[in-house]
């Protein structure tokens, strides 16, 4: 069964470093290799912003980062 | 395509982009609360049906004749239901929870007809029931990781195509312009998966490949479920519940990318390091000690920039359950990975291979960093789907400590007691008598279970809380500091 291994295992592979070469020149392309200050940002919002923690025990708050490191 | 907050269109124009926004939000976490409870309930299920097997397999190492009459209960049977509960049952249930709120959220896209995740999230279930009860009535197919008999993985294969295809409809039809890193892990890992485990189920249970072959392609998978899998899933976690969590942005995102993508240069060749000394070509296993340690490449980096996004943040460990299992587990995967690479130099090897040493960095990797990493999620992903908090603050501590203090007791006492195991193994210049070795671990081996006991009550605290928290009525008043305020004309109901 040798011919049956290699006939789908060099195109599967062959496959699949061209679908991660393609991700990659697609990455590039998109600008997403760009500009990396905004995309640390992008989770943060109006709602939710940078210096507002957004977990705590319950029944207790969080002081916000300025906060605590004032005291 | 539009990427669909009908709620955010219905809206009156003039009302403020700020509540707009709010509003989609709401309808995003909304549509994902139903396929996410249900893989988040079978995962914590299969947690407990994975502890209670762990314990009894434990158990059996240092006291064989418990439960010994029953051949259903004998430890061949119990290790391999432990082993795939907790690998098929729990993390993959609570990894499909995370990466689909994780990708609906970063992607901004309203999670589409979860109808389908639902067929899906069954038939992978019923699938792993299958597989397990397979397993106890002694239809193990022996493979280590793939012990499921081949009646039950096809079941597994066509959930996970639908599960991997409704995840790039979420992704195609999002509407934030830039991919955060976290989505860039999650993509990968739900690609590389069903390339793993359908490459492995052909040439292992299928078609098997015949001599070493075999036994390579068994560690390919083995090793590559860990890293392209679990690890990427964990990873993308860390990198947005710790930022998120602290509120502020991670330290350098660039590192973030070239974190990632050495991840997925390196790792691919890792897991031939299990085959060190073995009856495989010299070429290949060095290849394998190489790739195992370039991985020191992407662990340092992630290691750096999560130790520089916590710094000057530490005591925010006090206040957020989230962020107190994160750090842990984010703590361990640099732990694990550099014990990982260590443990492919060969004279290394040599001692710790075969011993109960491996045992231990595999629960450091498992579960002191991706289930750790998963608890965390988990903290933080159930007020939001369901609007309540959680019921106790009590048991969220409890669970943390024993589990954390369980899994450090577990670690180190298989270390110990692995290295001292190999060493007197291979000291033939004094004739090693096997059993007067075994006597030796037992210590270790109790103190394991022990370990197991305390993590066992972490699980129990967990567990209970979880259920409460579903059972328990939602107050009027639910505004409470982990949800998001959202004006209540425009909450979605659920």
């Amino acid at each position: 069964m040798d011919w049956f291994f290699y006939a789908v295992a060099l195109p599967v592979a062959a496959l699949f470093l061209a679908s991660a070469v393609y991700a990659l020149v697609w990455a590039s392309k998109n600008g997403q290799l760009r500009d990396f200050e905004r995309g640390a940002e992008s989770i943060f919002d109006e709602a939710e912003p940078i210096g507002q923690p957004t977990d705590s025990f319950p029944s207790k708050s969080a002081p916000s980062v300025t906060a605590r490191r004032n005291s | 395509m539009a990427s669909a907050s009908s709620l955010a269109a219905s809206l009156d124009p003039g009302t403020s982009p700020e509540e707009v926004h709010r509003a989609e939000l709401s309808e995003i976490d909304a549509s994902t609360k139903a396929p996410a409870l249900f893989f988040l309930i079978s995962a914590v299920l299969w947690l407990l049906v994975g502890t209670a097997t762990a314990l009894i397999a434990s158990i059996k190492m240092h006291t064989p004749d418990f439960l010994g009459d029953y051949e259903w209960l004998t430890f061949g049977r119990m290790r391999t239901v432990h082993l795939n509960a907790v690998i098929y049952g729990w993390s993959v249930n609570a990894s499909f929870a995370v990466a689909f709120w994780l990708m609906a959220r970063l992607a901004r896209s309203v999670l589409r007809h979860p109808g389908f995740l639902f067929v899906a999230g069954a038939a992978w279930n019923i699938g792993v029931t299958i597989g397990l009860i397979g397993i106890t009535v002694g239809h193990s197919t022996s493979i280590e990781w793939l012990e499921f008999p081949p009646y039950a993985t096809p079941l597994l294969f066509v959930a996970y195509a639908l599960i991997g295809a409704w995840a790039i409809i979420t992704f195609r039809f999002g509407k934030s312009k830039h991919i955060y890193v976290s989505q860039w892990y999650i993509l990968a890992a739900l690609f590389w998966f069903p390339w793993l485990y359908s490459i492995a189920q052909i040439m292992l249970i299928f078609e098997p490949a015949r001599g070493t072959v075999q036994a390579l392609v068994n560690w390919w998978f083995a090793h590559n479920v860990l890293g392209l899998w679990f690890t990427p899933i964990a990873l993308g976690a860390v990198y947005y519940f710790l930022p998120k969590v602290l509120g502020r942005p991670i330290h350098s995102y660039y590192l973030s990318v070239l974190g990632f993508w050495s991840l997925a240069f390196f790792y691919n060749w890792a897991g031939v390091h299990h085959l060190i000394g073995g009856p495989v070509p010299a070429w290949v296993q060095t290849a394998g000690i190489a790739a195992s340690f370039m991985m020191v490449v992407p662990v340092v980096v992630v290691a750096i920039n999560h130790h520089m996004t916590m710094i000057g943040n530490f005591g925010a460990l006090r206040y957020s359950p989230t962020l107190r299992f994160i750090v842990f587990g984010a703590v361990s995967y640099t732990l694990a990975s550099l014990q990982g690479s260590s443990m492919a130099i060969r004279s290394w090897a040599e001692v710790t291979h075969f011993t109960h040493y491996t045992v231990g960095h595999s629960h450091l990797g498992m579960y002191a960093f991706f289930s750790m990493v998963m608890f965390g999620s988990v903290y933080y992903i159930m007020p939001r789907l369901v609007l309540k908090e959680w019921p106790s603050a009590t048991l969220i501590s409890a669970h943390f400590w024993t589990t954390s203090v369980g899994v450090v007791v577990y670690v180190l006492a298989l270390s110990v007691g692995g290295v001292r195991q190999g060493l007197a193994m291979n000291d033939v210049d004094n004739y090693p008598v096997f059993l007067q070795i075994v006597e030796m671990t037992k210590q270790y081996l109790f103190t394991r279970s022990l370990a197991g006991v305390l993590m066992t009550v972490g699980h129990l605290a967990f567990a209970v809380n979880f259920t409460w928290m579903l059972l328990k009525r939602r107050p009027a008043d639910s505004t409470v500091p982990t949800l998001f305020r959202n004006p209540p004309a425009m909450e979605v109901s659920r």
